[in-house]
């Protein structure tokens, strides 16, 4: 060390105290404003750059628009990505349990409480240019993978390639998982045509583009094993002879397809409309009646069409709300199978059904929100109708308690009705992949 | 459709998604396309940037800003931006990291070249020592509202206009002469605003939302109770018992809410302690005559002056 330096190091040694000294005089407020401790120059950054904002929000995880999951969307907190060590996944639990009490002309009466959900999930960043998640939940015998996946967007600015097993982009409520939806149950044309879940092992492209300053449009295109919908668990087929029952099984060989084309625009000052078009494409399947037995139709193929409309109304604070949202979908082809004849034998029935949903949300505030949501859709031998009317309370962004006034009425198995206390509960931070 | 047909289909789906998507560059001399989160940040990037840039804020002024939703414009204008600028601190938690994934423009996103986190260096208050959530919805890096702090405005203006030379190094000595303009400027609003504090020190309020606590730090207020049980939860009826009795103990006679805050709660207990209920803006613009950030914080010390009836300095 030269003798100015050294010199220099002394008098820092002995300058400092009296710099800090400085700093920390209280009388320093007096005429001036107090200074916080670094306001000038660049201190350290206060939080990690990836923590600062970026990460995808476990809540809504990608980019959300009026009607989709509700859970988490009204209220945003910044709890979400609070993990210190930045390397390891979010874990999230979702508690999500029912009490029931229900009345049918043809079915099931009486009170019930059971545990709907037991859901774990996690999701991370893999590398800069991808992220990760899963999502698997409790059956009766074990835990099932509802989705694992990866989202690539290393590839352009606006395209997202998925792979892995996930929910398909089809409308705005068949990517929801049932704890997340606007009410107890999703919309009955959707259960009919596509199945209570609609997850497949497979691969899909996203991509989207701005037109104008104030629209943007999207559209993807999905290639998967298999896109057999989920069933009806409670149903029996033995009493039920109808396509929602009959089990459908692919040919090795074949693909199924998913495509959306969405447009989201502004409506004035506070409004936002999107309209959507959807198609699911099984080119060729088989249904049968379960692994062990034969089977009913080979080589059959059906398409189901939707177009979905969602208008969005926020307050001038951000806290008050209305949705409006509705789907018609058209189911055509090889719809299902029906008994037919003297000796019961199934048939294929090839048909074009239709059905449609549309729902009503008013949420006054963040935490209270009043809807309703009907359903209606024509099915093989019969034609059924769906009405929930609910009441939702937030406690907090992970506490939700739900009131479910349902109706429904069926050409073949006459009226019901049934009212359910939904409450759920989320420990950690919750996500899943949806596209907006 | 034959497995050859399909598998083509795929290839030049995936071939169509592997086609590299160039972020336009920006043009030599074209302004600065800027997205601020909120008013605030938008007015002081306008005073530092002047001609040079073109600016747009996500939030308009009356949103809770931890609960703004997402619009159309907010993505187009974030793919096509140049810089944003949020306050950080995950103020904006609900509504950015959704934008930022969703808009494609890499620029803008923490760490690259264009994102600028205004609140990098600031000392935040109320960090929680323990992340739980019977804190309610509480910010891991301390309160985020640092926008209503009278020192803010220095603090912000410093980070934008080095930001700003980031992005445009050509044009770094007019935005730090617009800078240093713009702190003398505010040199004479806090000489002012300690004019209106000079007896506010030990003067009690209550809250509805921790949105003014750095206010209450500068000035020595004393905030009595907050209405929400902890951050981001609704009142209970036993909490609002709770803080009516606190209010009446301690003699406090003064309600602060935003404008997102001034609802049925606020009235109970207001009416319960006949104290007087004072509309603060917690960003700029949510209030008539507070489109600028001096401004803003000109209304909010008037408007605590009146509450408190401390004497208002004179015009200068």
């Amino acid at each position: 060390m030269n003798p100015t330096s050294a010199i220099r190091f002394a008098a820092a040694l002995f300058l400092a105290p009296l710099a800090l000294a400085q700093n920390d005089n209280p009388a320093a407020g007096k005429d001036n404003l107090p200074p916080p401790s670094n306001l000038v120059g660049p201190g350290p950054l206060t939080m990690p750059a990836s923590q600062a904002a970026g990460q995808p929000n476990s809540q809504g995880t990608t980019f959300v628009t009026p009607g989709m999951p509700t859970l988490g969307r009204r209220v945003s907190s910044g709890q979400v990505t609070r993990f210190t060590n930045d390397f390891n996944p979010a874990f999230s639990f979702i508690i999500d349990a029912t009490g029931q009490v229900s009345e049918a002309e043809n079915g099931a009466d009486g009170a019930d409480v059971f545990l709907r959900t037991f859901e774990i999930g996690g999701n991370a960043w893999v590398d800069p240019n991808a992220w990760a998640y899963f999502t698997a939940v409790a059956e009766d015998e074990g835990i099932g993978v509802e989705e694992a996946a990866v989202h690539y967007t290393g590839f352009g600015n606006k395209n997202v390639v998925r792979a892995g097993r996930f929910f398909v982009d089809f409308g705005k409520q068949m990517q929801t998982h049932v704890h997340d939806l606007r009410t107890y149950e999703r919309p009955l044309v959707l259960r009919e045509y596509l199945g209570a879940e609609l997850g497949g092992d497979g691969l899909q492209w996203d991509s989207w583009t701005t037109l104008g300053d104030a629209t943007v449009v999207r559209w993807s295109l999905g290639a998967f094993a298999s896109l057999l919908g989920e069933g009806d668990e409670d149903a029996d087929p033995a009493n039920t002879p109808f396509a929602s029952v009959v089990e459908g099984t692919k040919r090795e060989d074949d693909f199924s397809y998913t495509a959306r084309l969405t447009g989201f625009t502004e409506v004035g000052e506070r409004g936002t409309l999107q309209l959507g078009a959807s198609a699911r494409l099984l080119p060729s399947y088989e249904l049968g009646l379960g692994l062990d037995a034969g089977a009913i139709g080979a080589d059959l193929s059906n398409t189901v069409w939707g177009l979905d409309a969602t208008y969005g109304w926020v307050g001038e604070t951000g806290i008050d709300s209305w949705t409006f949202g509705g789907e018609m979908l058209f189911n055509t082809g090889d719809v299902g199978a029906e008994l037919t004849g003297a000796d019961d034998i199934y048939t294929v029935v090839d048909d074009s059904l239709t059905g449609f949903y549309a729902y009503g949300d008013y949420a006054w505030d963040r935490f209270n929100a009043v809807g309703a949501q009907f359903s209606s859709a024509e099915v093989v031998g019969d034609e059924r109708s769906e009405l929930e009317v609910y009441y939702t309370r937030l406690f907090s962004e992970f506490h939700r308690l739900r009131f479910v006034l349902g109706a429904s009425d069926s050409d073949v198995d006459g009226s019901g009705s049934k009212f359910l206390v939904q409450y759920t509960t989320i420990l950690g931070a919750h996500g899943h992949g949806v596209n907006w | 459709m034959g497995r050859l047909l399909q598998f083509a289909a795929l290839a030049f789906a995936l071939a169509l998604a592997a086609l590299p998507t160039v972020a336009g560059e920006r043009e030599p001399g074209a302004k600065l396309k800027v997205v601020t989160t909120i008013p605030d940040l938008a007015d002081i990037v306008r005073e530092v940037g002047g001609e040079r840039v073109e600016v747009t804020s996500i939030a308009r002024g009356k949103e809770n800003l931890h609960n703004v939703i997402s619009r159309p414009s907010h993505l187009v204008a974030l793919s096509k931006a140049d810089i944003l600028v949020q306050v950080g601190l995950s103020m904006e938690m609900g509504f950015i990291p959704a934008l930022l994934e969703g808009c494609g423009n890499p620029q803008v996103r923490p760490g690259g070249k264009g994102f600028i986190n205004a609140s990098d260096g600031w000392q935040p208050i109320q960090v929680p020592a323990v992340l739980t959530r019977q804190g309610g919805d509480l910010h891991p890096q301390g309160n985020p509202h640092m926008n209503i702090d009278p020192r803010a405005g220095r603090h912000f203006a410093l980070r934008i206009a080095e930001g700003l030379s980031v992005v445009a190094p050509e044009w770094k000595a007019e935005f730090e002469t617009r800078r240093d303009a713009y702190l003398a400027r505010l040199e004479r609003a806090e000489k002012r605003w300690l004019e209106f504090a000079r007896e506010w020190r030990g003067r009690k309020f209550v809250v509805y939302h921790q949105e003014f606590n750095y206010l209450a730090e500068v000035y020595g207020l004393q905030i009595v109770a907050n209405l929400e049980v902890k951050p981001g939860i609704q009142p209970t009826p036993n909490h609002l018992a709770q803080v009516i009795e606190t209010m009446k103990r301690e003699q406090c006679t003064v309600i602060a809410t935003a404008l997102w805050s001034k609802n049925d709660f606020v009235a109970r207990v207001a009416e319960a302690t006949g104290a007087k209920v004072v509309e603060l803006p917690n960003m700029c613009g949510g209030i008539a005559g507070t489109d600028s950030w001096i401004a803003m914080l000109d209304l909010v010390h008037a408007r605590l002056a009146a509450a408190f009836g401390t004497p208002v300095p004179p015009v200068q």
